[in-house]
């Protein structure tokens, strides 16, 4: 689908990463009327999209990636502010990190910025993770999904840790789906930790995160 | 050169430096950083060969990391700070570093040395699966069939997968028993292929210091083994890797670094993966008094170095710290394919081939079908990676770039898929510690062809 050229200004400081003129361009466009929730759905969702299947052609890099979502997020909050009433569209919220006693973080770096850029709202809480803070930054935002990476079988066992926290509590069960990811982590890493599912690598991960909403 | 005073400067830096959070030590100081040198020094790869061989290039990406390491520094994520050096200290820490060490003991001794372009001696051989998943049981074959290869100078073990039976959860009293395992089986593995004296990369099992303390001490690791010490991509330490370093510093042993930067990542494309390989490793130079300094770039869509990009990245990095500096380098080897496979063997020649003629001191691997698989390694490719690094030996890069060519025609294609092979039982006889028959006439085979290509195995 083809971006409305009334938006290209918007698009293009979403591209640059170019945080002042992308917000200078959201306040153009609302007060020429247009509705904040079309500038969302019909202009920035589309070119997130856009900048996310380009990394995975390899023609933009992370630091590209990272700087649109920064656009995008100063955008938002004009939108937000103008229009309280509104709720700024998002995919989905996700509290993601890699587990505890593990610092390897380029592969899951990777996954929160392509889930930004398609539309979810992530809270990236880095590396070495205790498991508890997993749950209580999950609480704290009301997250709907926790992504967890792991590189290394030693810290696998702590991944379970966090999945079995959530599903031992009765308040967060239904609450809050859990995928994982990481170089071991397979089909079977899901069945020995109980996870809800699992992304082999950053496209992988925007599809089962979306198949795991839609599930409900 | 080791010692004590210099590792005080280094760590109160990591107190003194200027404070930074983190996202802006990543967009501003690396990101931005590295795009502006990629540019200001005009670094650009001829995209048509691998083995990068336009001198000017090599030698303006040598001063494009030089600038970038002066004005980026490491962060320091334990305190939060940039650790910074200037120019003239860069490159006095980096003019002292040792052109040669001796590891190993006793009748197992070698010496390794710095390398030059087209060096005409060939370089250390550390057959290893680098910290590859092994299972209990067949931890000691494994190490045993990497030890035995005659052409195996030195190696590196992988990881045990339990301890005991238990999960070896990092940070927590099995990490310290699972680390001690480690030097009981390697060890074990080496008195059976008859090298004790063996010098060996250690400690596989320092998921964090913990392990690293507690095995490199009185009957486990000696100062003779290489003792093995992180940088995270980009550009960062932290304290946990500092306390490695000071420990390592105390107990005299060789130090080993290693950073693996991404393609795609922070540093951008192939060009500026480059930089931070250089840039990369000589700040572990200044920071951990390093010995040898390895790199094993890695690609968020294919898990391995031989991928054409890095292959680049990496010709031209070593080519630059080579010509440029005395540092001894480390080229690991991290194929998509594993053992079984023809295109495991095909991705070790291009890599191989490309750390010789452009001076890295010490090939290293091959860690096979991307080093997650368990068992999916075997000592008969760490003889064939020996193989091809001494046969390519004192051969042109114009000649070099052919034999890559090549392997990489033969391979590529296979990049997509998950040629992951076979696990060490079903290619070796376990009790014998010997290839099969299978595995032997995959390796003659393709032996046979590489030689037809001018590769003279003598
Ligand atoms: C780069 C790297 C490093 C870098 C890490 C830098 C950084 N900032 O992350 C450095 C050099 C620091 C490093 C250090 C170590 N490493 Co390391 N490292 C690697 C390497 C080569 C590549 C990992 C990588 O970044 N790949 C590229 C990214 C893009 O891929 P990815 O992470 O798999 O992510 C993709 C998918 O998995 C998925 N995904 C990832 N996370 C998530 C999360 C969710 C929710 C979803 C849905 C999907 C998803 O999507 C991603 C994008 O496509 C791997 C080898 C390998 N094949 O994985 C070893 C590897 C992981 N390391 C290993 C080891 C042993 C170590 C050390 C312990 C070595 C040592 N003794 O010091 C230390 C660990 C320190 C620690 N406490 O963690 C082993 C682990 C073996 C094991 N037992 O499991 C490996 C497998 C290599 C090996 N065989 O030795 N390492």
């Amino acid at each position: 689908m083809a971006i409305d050229p009334k938006y290209s200004e918007l698009v293009t400081n979403i591209e640059n990463g170019d945080e002042d003129g992308g917000i200078e361009a959201a306040k153009g466009l609302l007060e020429s009327g247009v509705d904040p929730l079309d500038i969302v759905q019909d202009a920035i969702m589309p070119c997130l999209k856009e900048i996310g299947d380009r990394f995975a052609r390899m023609e933009v890099f992370l630091p590209e990636m990272m700087l649109a979502a920064d656009v995008v997020k100063g955008v938002q909050d004009v939108l937000r502010e103008r229009f309280s009433a509104i709720e700024v569209a998002s995919e989905g919220r996700v509290v993601i990190g890699t587990v505890f006693g593990d610092i390897h973080d380029i592969g899951k770096n990777i996954v929160a910025a392509v889930l930004e850029a398609n539309g979810y709202e992530v809270h990236n809480l880095g590396v070495n993770v205790d498991p508890k803070d997993f749950i209580k930054k999950a609480r704290e935002v009301d997250a709907d999904l926790i992504g967890l990476s792991s590189l290394m079988t030693t810290s696998i066992p702590y991944m379970r840790d966090v999945i079995d926290l959530v599903k031992e509590s009765e308040v967060d069960r239904d609450r809050f789906k859990l995928i994982i990811g990481g170089g071991p982590v397979s089909e079977e890493t899901v069945e020995l930790t109980g996870a809800d599912g699992w992304g082999e690598n950053a496209a992988d991960a925007v599809d089962a995160v979306r198949a795991l909403m839609e599930s409900g | 050169m080791q010692n004590q005073s210099r590792l005080l400067d280094i760590v109160d830096r990591a107190y003194d430096g200027p404070p930074c959070e983190e996202r802006d030590f990543d967009l501003k100081h690396v990101a931005a950083g590295v795009a502006r040198v990629v540019k200001e020094y005009d670094i650009g790869f001829d995209r048509s060969t691998f083995i990068q061989r336009d001198d000017d290039m090599i030698d303006r990406l040598f001063e494009a990391s030089l600038d970038f390491l002066e004005s980026c520094g490491v962060y320091n994520a334990t305190t939060g700070r940039r650790m910074l050096f200037t120019g003239r200290e860069i490159k006095e820490y980096v003019a002292s570093a040792p052109k040669e060490a001796v590891i190993g003991e006793g009748r197992d001794a070698h010496t390794e040395v710095y390398r030059s372009v087209e060096d005409p001696r060939p370089p250390t051989i550390i057959g290893s699966p680098i910290g590859s998943p092994l299972s209990e049981d067949m931890y000691v074959p494994i190490m045993q069939s990497y030890i035995q290869e005659p052409i195996v100078d030195t190696t590196t073990p992988g990881t045990l997968d339990s301890t005991y039976g238990r999960e070896p959860r990092t940070q927590s009293p099995y990490e310290v028993v699972a680390a001690w395992q480690e030097v009981d089986l390697i060890f074990d593995a080496a008195r059976r292929a008859g090298r004790p004296g063996m010098s060996i990369g250690c400690v596989q099992m320092a998921i964090s210091e913990i392990g690293h303390l507690s095995a490199i001490s009185r009957g486990g690791y000696r100062p003779v083994d290489w003792h093995s010490i992180a940088m995270f991509s980009e550009m960062k330490v932290n304290n946990g890797l500092l306390i490695k370093v000071a420990h390592s510093v105390r107990t005299d042993g060789v130090i080993q670094s290693f950073y693996n930067p991404i393609l795609g990542g922070l540093g951008g494309g192939e060009e500026g993966v480059a930089v931070l390989i250089v840039a990369g490793l000589m700040a572990m130079q200044l920071m951990y008094m390093a010995a040898t300094h390895s790199s094993a770039p890695v690609t968020p869509l294919i898990p391995a170095d031989t991928v054409p990009q890095l292959l680049r990245s990496m010709s031209a990095a070593h080519s630059a710290l080579s010509r440029h500096t005395g540092m001894m380098t480390d080229l690991p080897i991290s194929p998509l394919a594993g053992p079984g496979t023809e295109t495991l063997l095909y991705e070790v020649v291009a890599a191989a081939t490309v750390g010789t003629v452009c001076g890295a001191s010490r090939l290293m691997g091959p860690r096979s079908a991307t080093g997650v698989h368990l068992n999916h390694c075997t000592g008969l490719e760490a003889r064939f990676m020996g193989e091809v690094g001494h046969a390519v030996t004192g051969t042109s890069r114009e000649q070099a770039e052919e034999v890559v060519q090549r392997a990489v025609a033969r391979y590529e294609p296979e990049l997509t898929g998950k040629p992951f092979g076979k696990p060490f039982a079903e290619l070796y006889d376990v009790a014998k510690v010997r290839p099969n028959a299978e595995w032997l006439g995959i390796y003659d085979e393709v032996k046979e062809e590489v030689a037809s290509w001018g590769v003279d195995f003598g």
